[in-house]
């Protein structure tokens, strides 16, 4: 085997090929902590969330929770039990409230988006899915109202009736502002605050008369 | 199944080299994931154009094809995407606030590669062809104007194609240039029809162009 030593390759045999290198800013190591999960716990792991956030949102404190880990299962489920609240038995059963549900859905999220754009335009640093979640979340006291005020109804009507739903209402609307902004004021310039509150309150405020407002034909 | 099985104690004795006859006859390797793939997209658009007949009522029929659909987009972007094509793509937090889209791919090994090609097939065709079946009701929608409808379709529209555009992306792996991507796919569908089978053989040296 002593010849084996004089075995030169020659400097110049072309080497080609072709490699895609994923760009590293995007794309990491195949993550197995998340990725080879089994389902169940991916399940028990969003539900988990969710519910934090739901607390978060009963007792509000400034905290970064709701915003790092956004979803948006809270609000969609807010929503539809707040339209199928906010439906009016018709007797007619053909149209049965279906533009009431409808429009319940368009204000809310089309609500929402105007509100997140504003905050952003006015320089706000919070990103478009997380302002959305907060919004969508602090909506809970304002569904435990409508809840309460279906109730409400169910006893006879007068001033006191609508006494008590206007103090309900008046309650979690309050709730509903001091829960979102103990979590969106941060993210403003301290110059801009009222001025990306003002909205929410807006925002807030309509879905309060919606639900105060409403009675069952 | 029991054919796979019978396969299976067959082919026990110490033949190494049979190792990828197996993987490439069980085909599908998670059956219940690709049939929760499809059953969320496909009864969603189903439900949508046969509510008429199940009951008059809007209210119903708009609850169900929502959650119907969100349950769709969170089984496709949490469970199926990884097990069916080892892809991944979520929204990512900084410290100070920033976010950002990350997107993940498995690396191909040789003997993954073989066995998810079919599901691989019914994971693309189901991401694909549902949006395009959504946009159809959006413009039957608007053009017959029945408008209440019109807020479900948006939001079909949007959860099925931010999957679609999620998975695209993490397939891409940070190539951007859309003509390169469709160049180098179309060649490998090229190679596919002519030698199908040695082009699933992973034994194929060097020559990997399938990367999932």
């Amino acid at each position: 085997f002593a010849g084996l030593s004089d075995i030169s390759i020659s400097q110049d045999i072309p080497v080609e090929g072709e490699i895609t290198i994923p760009m590293t800013s995007h794309i990491r190591e195949f993550d197995s902590s998340t990725l080879n999960e089994s389902v169940q716990n991916t399940i028990m792991r969003d539900l988990k969330a969710v519910g934090k956030k739901f607390m978060h949102v009963l007792y509000p404190r400034k905290s970064n929770t709701l915003l790092r880990d956004w979803d948006l299962w809270g609000p969609l489920i807010l929503c539809v039990t707040l339209a199928l609240m906010l439906q009016r038995s018709s007797v007619d059963s053909e149209k049965d409230g279906g533009p009431q549900f409808a429009e319940v859905f368009v204000i809310v999220w089309f609500g929402a988006v105007t509100i997140t754009l504003n905050s952003k335009l006015l320089g706000g640093n919070i990103s478009f899915f997380q302002s959305l979640c907060v919004l969508g979340y602090c909506i809970l006291p304002l569904t435990v109202a409508m809840l309460v005020c279906r109730l409400v109804l169910l006893a006879e009507q007068g001033p006191i009736n609508f006494m008590v739903r206007l103090f309900v209402v008046i309650v979690m609307f309050t709730w509903s502002i001091v829960a979102s902004t103990a979590f969106l004021a941060d993210s403003q310039p301290p110059n801009r605050k009222a001025l990306a509150i003002y909205p929410v309150f807006l925002f807030y405020f309509v879905i309060s008369w919606m639900i105060l407002t409403f009675t069952p034909q | 199944m029991k054919q796979a099985l019978v396969d299976d104690t067959e082919d026990v004795s110490l033949d190494f080299g049979n190792e990828e006859e197996l993987a490439f006859r069980k085909k599908i390797r998670h059956p219940l994931a690709t049939f929760f793939h499809l059953f969320f997209r496909v009864s969603a658009i189903v439900t949508y154009v046969c509510c008429d007949w199940f009951s008059r009522s809007f209210v119903g029929c708009f609850v169900t094809v929502l959650l119907l659909l969100s349950f769709d987009f969170w089984s496709v972007k949490n469970v199926t995407g990884r097990l069916l094509v080892g892809l991944r793509w979520w929204n990512h937090i900084d410290e100070d606030g920033k976010g950002r889209w990350i997107f993940e791919a498995r690396k191909a090994s040789p003997q993954r590669s073989v066995a998810t090609e079919a599901e691989a097939r019914i994971f693309w065709l189901g991401l694909v062809i549902c949006p395009l079946i959504w946009t159809v009701f959006f413009f039957s929608t608007l053009f017959s104007l029945k408008l209440e409808w019109l807020a479900l379709v948006i939001a079909g529209i949007s959860l099925q194609a931010a999957n679609l555009y999620g998975y695209i992306l993490c397939k891409m792996g940070g190539e951007r240039d859309i003509g390169k991507i469709t160049a180098s796919f179309l060649s490998q569908m090229v190679f596919q029809t002519a030698s199908p089978r040695d082009f699933q053989k992973p034994g194929l040296k060097g020559l990997e162009i399938h990367k999932h």
